[in-house]
């Protein structure tokens, strides 16, 4: 009864009763509320369809359209919610940092890894049931595809860590990373691929970690899909190796700050 | 035995740096010994009891807990209002490694809580007694060697209370205690030494009365 635990092991034990508590919540917050999880992508896809078939239609040899964009929206909400999740993960476990076994950085974590889990199951779902209308879902280059999915989240994680110790300490950089969140989504090509666009913008654009996150996984599913020169997952790699390193250093500078006010 | 060396605190106001909270606190508070904290409002009690549990970091110093040491009792907070009371003491005991004997626990906590159906639903629901009691369940759920209590009051009805009252004299007879209270009955009751927080020092007594009378002899000059 006087053993102490070993650290890892309450960190282990930590980490388990926080993501149980965080996926029940998230999952049962009102009603079917993981229903809304799978409907969200899908309505997304599905809107963005009919736009683009209303108003222009797109001819890109060997690639079908809605599997393109539903690609994007996936790969796109991958690093979003990772990112934007983190924001409140600190503020909505204070009451768990009466227990001392719980740091902030163990509510950000976990919560980056649910998200992990709810986007790859969501992403399975909107794909098989994609393949169920006939289109081709496969990728044709499975380790591309998972490579390029984990370096998305891996980008949003170290995003969030950083954002999580911004905004716990300066909430207005909370408000501010949420308004971030929707240019990004039409400047990292959720819409549109590099190659369709004049090189004038091309050249900046592909500056964004995001946009050679989601050509990667394109590139996996489609064959000779049209690779603009410049765009590769080491870019992203990088990105998100300094993200996650300044995200961590952030949270153990600020350890002690994040929970005494 | 819980260890204090050379611990310093001041906490970050609006208006700058506070002024110093304790300083240079060193205490060694064995494992089995009641210790009653008193001193006067605003003198540090409370900060103390956060800082020997844990949650709350020394601006210098360092303290060592080479046992299993409660989180401080009769604070606020641990409950999460949208999870039900079953939610949030399967959360607890899941903090504290307690995963194998989970349905024995939550058993044990039903019980003594005397929830019945409300154990499942939010705590948000709960009034302010059930939240108290099912706290006190939880506490009284896990085996620790030093227990810290801030100003726990007994709650509930009266045959709560004597139920509760029960098992805290069983808790302070098992483990050790380290408890914040300004009545002078539950010191003398359960405490057998005693530490006098004043302007910033703690000093130790081996017996509560005397850390009783110093406090008072401050008081009365």
């Amino acid at each position: 009864m006087s053993t102490s635990r070993t650290p890892v092991n309450v960190t282990f034990s930590v980490w388990k009763a926080l993501f149980l508590r965080e996926a029940l919540t998230r999952l049962s917050a009102g009603r079917s509320a993981w229903l809304w999880l799978l409907l969200e992508p899908v309505a997304h896809v599905a809107l963005l369809m009919i736009i683009f078939s209303l108003i222009r239609q797109r001819v890109l040899p060997g690639i079908e359209f809605a599997l393109f964009l539903a690609i994007g929206v996936i790969g796109f909400h991958l690093f979003k919610n990772s990112a934007q999740r983190s924001i409140g993960a600190i503020s909505a476990n204070m009451a768990l940092f009466a227990y001392r076994q719980g740091k902030p950085v163990d509510s950000v974590l976990v919560r980056i890894f649910l998200e992990g889990v709810i986007q790859l199951f969501v992403g399975v779902v909107l794909l098989v049931a994609m393949s169920l209308f006939g289109f081709d879902v496969l990728p044709h280059d499975p380790l591309g595809a998972i490579a390029a999915w984990m370096l998305l989240w891996l980008f949003g994680a170290g995003f969030g860590l950083m954002l999580s110790v911004g905004a716990t300490l300066v909430p207005e950089i909370g408000k501010i990373a949420n308004l971030i969140f929707t240019p990004l989504y039409f400047i990292s090509g959720v819409l549109f691929a590099p190659f369709m666009l004049p090189p004038v913008f091309q050249e900046y654009l592909i500056l964004n970690p995001i946009m050679h996150g989601l050509e990667g996984l394109r590139s996996a599913f489609f064959s000779g899909y049209p690779n603009v020169s410049g765009i590769s997952l080491g870019y992203l790699a990088v990105f998100s190796l300094l993200a996650l390193f300044f995200g961590l250093l952030l949270h153990i500078r600020f350890s002690n700050k994040l929970v005494t006010h | 035995m819980i260890l204090l060396k050379e611990v310093y605190k001041r906490y970050r106001t609006e208006h700058g740096l506070s002024k110093w909270v304790l300083q240079d606190v060193t205490i060694n508070i064995p494992r089995q010994c009641n210790v009653g904290l008193i001193g006067q409002n605003g003198a540090g009690k409370s900060t103390l009891l956060r800082l020997i549990g844990g949650i709350d970091k020394p601006t210098r110093g360092r303290i060592e807990r080479n046992c299993r040491v409660s989180w401080p009792l009769g604070l606020g907070g641990g409950l999460q209002g949208s999870l039900t009371g079953r939610q949030n003491a399967k959360f607890v005991c899941r903090l504290h490694g307690h995963e194998g004997s989970l349905a024995d626990k939550l058993a044990f906590i039903r019980d003594f809580s005397e929830l019945g159906d409300a154990f499942d639903e939010p705590v948000k629901t709960y009034s302010s007694g059930m939240q108290a009691r099912l706290k006190f369940a939880l506490s009284l759920a896990f085996d620790f060697d030093i227990y810290l209590v801030d100003e726990l009051t007994a709650v509930g009805d009266a045959a709560f209370k004597k139920k509760s009252r029960l098992a805290f004299q069983n808790l302070a007879d098992h483990a050790g205690l380290v408890m914040v209270t300004h009545d002078e009955k539950s010191l003398r009751e359960f405490c057998q030494a005693g530490i006098w927080l004043h302007q910033g020092n703690a000093y130790w007594f081996d017996r509560i009365d005397d850390a009783i009378q110093s406090y008072k002899e401050s008081m009365a000059s």
